[in-house]
């Protein structure tokens, strides 16, 4: 009884279960402001008009486990956006340009990744520039005009529809980007060294990580998530223009805290930033479906983010024994401290038994 | 394995919860006589949409019809798209939408559209093979030039201007801009010289700093003209924190109620708008008779709104079809206390 006692109340500590009967409990108030809510096609619409957030999200969330922050990603696919519409503009095949495109991103990524990690300089400041930097470069490029009436095989990537017309195709390429980086952050050698710089880069670093170039990448994926956003974009909107995205940094980084990455590095994953993402989604279309007013729904979204950044410390803190009300800032860092020592061990067990095979 | 367990039961609670729910729905919605309409700004933080949407919600008394006034917080095409959709899943039978962004909205305008959904766009157009008809407050070519006209009046057709815009993006602030542009290249204008276009994004902060930097910038500057009410709303604040007013005239689009203590220390003399609450209404008159099969958007269709009178469906600006609202009114010192929105 006990034994089943202590798993009840480990399950229910984890951050994913919680997540989910959020996601009920959204569903139920949804449905009782609108009985739109629970029709088929909404259901199964829900989440398409958000896909890019979610798509930038799962970038961000390696660099956020991993101790940095991006905050360029919205000029970061803005530039890829209206570089993909002047060749496409251009005559260059569709698909070509829209590779091109990510291969833009993912340079500007890169660029983030080598600045914060090779010349060690603080990510904030560094994706601020950049955020900037991108934004004003996008209008060079694209001034302030559009580009619109791209061919519907590709268009159909972000806002085709299948099954009876109502399975929205780009409702794959979200769940498949999820499974493919969650795949990658906690089944590889590179997703474990991650999780260690981000607890403690130093500890990392005597351990024989090749810090600065995991810390390059992670900056280097977030870049192409950006530019897989701008693909899926595109496609949903129909529209490519410099402002592409503007106002939509509040909804990624939302995903990426509420899903339970520790804003300080070291925790996380990809199933709770997707769980995030559905709930964010989810609350938004049905206070839409009620009309409730824009500026309340941001509104109900800030605080469900400042609600995660306290509970998810509180919750660390629980998963640790420190559950004692008290300096939780002190418990957290020993919590680390303890953290990084494990995940060092892992790691270098983890790396020895990939060598062994 | 417990863990597991207790996982697989968690899902079965929830889903045979949701299902649950899904049954016990009911269908019976209380239907009301007359037609639901969806009214859709480009934001609802500027307030001349929640003129437009008490001008709407007049006519819609008149009709008998509701209005439902809801949009993003951003000014952002893109951001109005999930609230498209979930006006269509609700089941309106008519939209009334102006956007920033005419391609971005349009894939979705197209899917209401398949839902039923009569959509017609007023203030910031779509692309136009996603609305019926679009309900314009003037002519694009008078709007640029009556504002060039003020300018010249108001400084005796002599010395800089400077052009406040909104967004580099936004194609009815590009328009005017073209066409005053056009109205300073005519002989009598030799005398004024365009010397900045800037952009304040419709934010009253960055417009402030704009506004600022002009100042600093061109001190022979003679004319601000800020063709959006948030520019010149915010404009008209920083000339008179600077002590500029009436060494610098300010012109351009704005609404009495946010300009009249400008208007009243001299830092404005002499700007204009339509009647943003007749706009709306003239736009849920359209919607309303779009929905009764009245008007197709065929030229030449004419209808009459309540109070305003008769319209016709016509081509302006080299766009069709077209409902116009009228030419701009100009506010003065000596008639803005009779206008209150």
């Amino acid at each position: 009884m006990r034994a089943v006692k202590s798993v009840v109340v480990r399950l229910l500590a984890r951050w994913e279960t919680l997540l989910v009967l959020a996601i009920i409990g959204a569903g139920i108030w949804s449905w009782q402001l609108s009985p739109f809510f629970l029709q088929r096609a909404n259901l199964l619409d829900l989440l398409t008009p958000y896909i890019f957030t979610g798509l930038m999200a799962f970038g961000l969330a390696f660099v956020v486990i991993a101790g940095e922050i991006d905050i360029s990603i919205i000029g970061n696919m803005a530039v890829s956006v209206v570089c993909f519409a002047q060749l496409f503009a251009a005559g260059v095949n569709v698909w070509l340009a829209a590779l091109i495109g990510l291969g833009i991103s993912t340079v500007l990524g890169l660029v983030n990744g080598t600045l914060v990690s090779v010349l060690e300089l603080p990510s904030l400041a560094i994706t601020l520039g950049t955020m900037a930097a991108y934004g004003g470069l996008a209008f060079v490029v694209l001034s302030g005009e559009g580009v619109a009436s791209f061919p519907v095989h590709y268009t159909n990537i972000g806002g085709g529809y299948i099954a009876g017309n109502q399975l929205p195709i780009a409702l794959f390429l979200v769940v498949g980007a999820a499974v493919v980086l969650g795949l990658v952050l906690h089944a590889t050698r590179f997703g474990r060294y991650v999780y260690t710089i981000g607890s403690n880069r130093e500890a990392a670093r005597f351990s024989g990580i090749p810090v600065t170039r995991v810390r390059v990448t992670v900056f280097a994926i977030s870049g192409l998530m950006a530019g897989i956003a701008g693909v899926d974009y595109v496609g949903y909107f129909g529209s490519a223009r410099a402002d592409a995205g503007a106002g939509s940094l509040l909804d990624v980084v939302t995903a990426v805290v509420l899903g339970g990455v520790d804003i300080f590095g070291g925790a996380g994953s990809m199933l709770g930033v997707f769980l995030a993402f559905v709930l964010v989604a989810e609350l938004r279309n049905g206070m839409n479906l009620a009309n409730i007013q824009g500026d309340t729904q941001d509104i109900v979204i800030g605080g469900l983010l400042l609600a995660a950044i306290v509970a998810g410390n509180l919750l660390r803190a629980a998963q640790a024994g420190r559950i004692r009300v008290g300096p939780l800032r002190l418990g957290r860092k020993e919590v680390v401290g303890q953290e990084a020592a494990e995940a060092v061990v892992s790691s270098k067990l983890a790396t020895q038994n990939l060598k062994g095979r | 394995m417990h863990r597991r367990k207790l996982a697989l039961a968690g899902v079965v609670v929830g889903a045979t919860l949701a299902t649950a729910l899904a049954i016990t729905l009911s269908a019976g919605a209380g239907t009301k006589a007359g037609y639901k309409i969806y009214f859709l700004p480009k934001t609802t933080t500027i307030p001349v949409f929640t003129q437009n949407a008490l001008g709407a919600k007049k006519a819609a008394k008149e009709l008998g019809d509701t209005v439902t006034y809801n949009g993003p917080t951003d000014v952002s095409g893109p951001k109005q798209v999930p609230f498209i959709n979930t006006a269509a899943r609700q089941g309106y039978q008519g939209l009334v939408i102006s956007t920033p962004d005419p391609n971005a909205v349009a894939p979705a305008l197209k899917r209401a559209a398949a839902r039923g959904v009569k959509v017609v766009s007023y203030d910031g157009d779509t692309a136009p093979d996603s609305r019926i008809i679009f309900v314009a407050p003037s002519s694009n070519k008078l709007i640029g030039a009556i504002e060039v006209q003020w300018a010249y009046s108001e400084t005796g057709g002599k010395g800089e201007v400077a052009i406040l815009s909104a967004t580099p993006t936004s194609p009815n602030q590009n328009t005017w801009i073209k066409f005053m542009k056009q109205e300073l290249a005519k002989p009598k204008y030799k005398n004024m010289k365009l010397v900045k276009i800037a952009y304040g994004n419709d934010d009253p902060t960055e417009s402030a700093k704009q506004t600022q930097a002009l100042i600093q910038a061109y001190p022979n500057l003679k004319v601000i003209i800020a063709p959006t009410t948030v520019g010149i709303q915010a404009a008209a604040q920083e000339l008179q924190q600077e002590g500029k007013c009436g060494k610098i005239q300010l012109t351009g689009l704005g609404l009495p109620n946010d300009m009249r203590k400008y208007v009243k220390a001299g830092c404005a003399n002499k700007f204009g708008l339509w009647d943003e609450q007749a706009f709306g209404y003239l736009a849920t008159y359209v919607v309303h008779n779009v929905i009764a099969g009245k008007l197709t958007g065929k030229l030449g269709q004419t209808f009459k709104a309540g109070k305003l009178g008769s319209f016709t469906v016509a081509v302006s600006d080299g766009n069709k079809p077209v409902v116009v609202l009228g030419p701009p009114l100009a506010f003065t010192p000596a008639n803005i206390d009779k206008y209150h929105f």
